[in-house]
């Protein structure tokens, strides 16, 4: 209208000044910010695939799962065992004529210590033995030596508390440390050499 | 031209945006999703459809039974229970002193108050629930000091909610469950139940098969349609086919005759026992109840 009208520049609308947005406004977007960045990381799993509502991290998740105790690691001795050492040894642990000894009763299996037992699947076992009072002259390869360490360890409890045998259970820490006192790549044992270990 | 390359540059920044978040952000979330393997088993989940399942598939996405029926089952919460099974030589009152004087135990200290609380009009009966709550160091430390006086308890992990409560499944789908859904079934009412364990809930073929046939032969108040045109109204042959639905009453045919399922009915029943999502998994935790038996 002004610009229409020079003679009248009295009515000119003066530009609305350029202040400064209220600090209030400010305030609130920040901490509404604050607030939705805070929601997100306790609700949002962070973008975690395997994290659902109503579960709010992967921390909680984890505190759901079953807890693994001596009976999960027997359970899972059993299926470690009838994939990897039932087939010779059978599943019910008696052993097979002219392939396998026994693992019920045996001596070697419900000693007191651990140590030579576990060297049996990691480093493997060739020529004459005694086993129960009988003598076996075979060759067992180092089936153990593949597997993780709380494998070995849960197949060892599995046989050492199963058929009747009673003896104490094996932790992975055990099959570590003889694992790495026999270092890599060793050579099968002998029965002498077995019994010459201690227990 | 300004202005039209203003609103190009718009345009492409918000159809970009939302692509990202709709096809590129559950992609590199979830497209490379593979079997998982069962919790405290060696099984994977899920396993691949047999054949006539896989085009069961393609029938109910044909007849819209996803209109009707959802794929998913929601969950709003997990528990864990420890439940007590067996007192042993112990005494119900002796019990319940004892649980008193464990409350003073500072892992126990936070919960006392509900455990307590849940034995105060207990007399003795079993399985007791002592404790229910999300807080997992709670239930082993009860279970724990429980362990030495000879009573036997049991941890479960729950999952808790109201389509769990309907017994529409033992925990919430996932992901994984619908590895090998090709399109996905999810749907988005529910007119009729949810049908993701439909197959451990109804295992039986023949049942599948006069449902759909006959739905109010199986579950008498169904809104669901009849799908009679799925099947083959016959003369009995030389002898009954073993595929002959099990109908009574009202609902059986007329005397010399058999009601057979055509191929299609066949293989939407195979699909419907396909849908088993019972297994926990580590997305989906739960403790089945064969497992604590």
């Amino acid at each position: 209208m002004s610009a229409e009208n020079p003679a009248a520049p009295t009515v000119t609308e003066s530009a609305a000044p350029r202040s400064a947005a209220p600090m209030w406004i400010i305030v609130v977007t920040l901490l509404l910010l604050f607030l939705g960045g805070y929601y997100f990381d306790q609700h949002s799993g962070w973008f975690n695939a395997k994290v659902y509502a109503p579960y709010a991290n992967a921390e909680k998740l984890n505190s759901f799962q079953p807890q693994s105790g001596e009976t999960q690691r027997i359970a899972r001795g059993k299926f470690v065992y009838d994939s990897v050492c039932g087939i010779c040894h059978g599943a019910d642990g008696l052993g097979k004529p002219g392939q396998a000894p026994p693992l019920a009763a045996s001596e070697m299996v419900i000693c007191k210590g651990v140590s030579r037992l576990a060297h049996i699947p990691l480093a493997g076992l060739n020529g004459p033995i005694k086993v129960c009072g009988k003598d076996w002259s075979l060759s067992m390869a180092a089936m153990g030596a593949a597997l993780p360490d709380e494998d070995v360890a849960a197949v060892l409890t599995y046989i050492r508390t199963s058929w009747g045998n009673q003896a104490g259970p094996v932790t992975a820490d055990d099959v570590k440390k003889v694992r790495a006192d026999m270092g890599r790549n060793a050579p099968a044992l002998t029965g002498v050499q077995l019994l010459n270990l201690p227990e | 031209m300004r202005t039209g390359i203003c609103i190009f540059m718009a345009a492409f920044i918000a159809l970009g945006a939302s692509w990202c978040g709709f096809v590129l952000a559950p992609m590199l979330q979830l497209g490379g999703a593979k079997q998982t393997v069962i919790l405290q088993s060696a099984d994977n989940w899920p396993q691949q459809r047999t054949g006539e399942a896989t085009l069961g598939l393609q029938v109910y996405r044909a007849y819209g039974c996803a209109a009707c029926h959802t794929e998913q089952v929601r969950q709003t919460g997990a528990a864990f229970e420890v439940t007590l099974t067996s007192l042993g030589t112990q005494k119900a009152a002796d019990f319940k002193d004892f649980i008193k004087s464990l409350m003073v135990v500072p892992d126990l200290a936070t919960s006392s108050n509900s455990i307590v609380g849940s034995l105060d009009k207990w007399n003795g009966e079993l399985p007791k629930t002592l404790y229910s709550g999300d807080d997992g160091d709670v239930a082993s430390a009860l279970a724990d000091h429980l362990k030495p006086v000879g009573v036997k308890t049991e941890t479960r992990i729950i999952a808790t909610g109201p389509d769990i409560a309907r017994g529409w499944g033992s925990r919430q789908s996932v992901a994984a469950d619908y590895l090998y859904d090709a399109p996905v079934q999810l749907g988005s009412l529910r007119a009729g139940p949810d049908l993701a364990n439909i197959g451990v809930r109804a295992p039986d073929a023949n049942w599948q098969w006069q449902h759909l046939y006959a739905p109010k032969s199986t579950t008498p108040n169904s809104t669901m349609p009849s799908f009679k045109f799925l099947f083959e109204v016959r003369a009995v042959g030389a002898a009954p086919s073993p595929d002959a639905l099990k109908l009574a009453g009202a609902f059986a045919p007329a005397a010399g005759f058999e009601v057979v399922p055509k191929p299609e009915a066949k293989e939407l029943a195979a699909y419907l026992l396909s849908l088993k999502a019972n297994v926990p998994l580590y997305e989906a935790p739960f403790t089945p109840v064969t497992l604590a038996k």
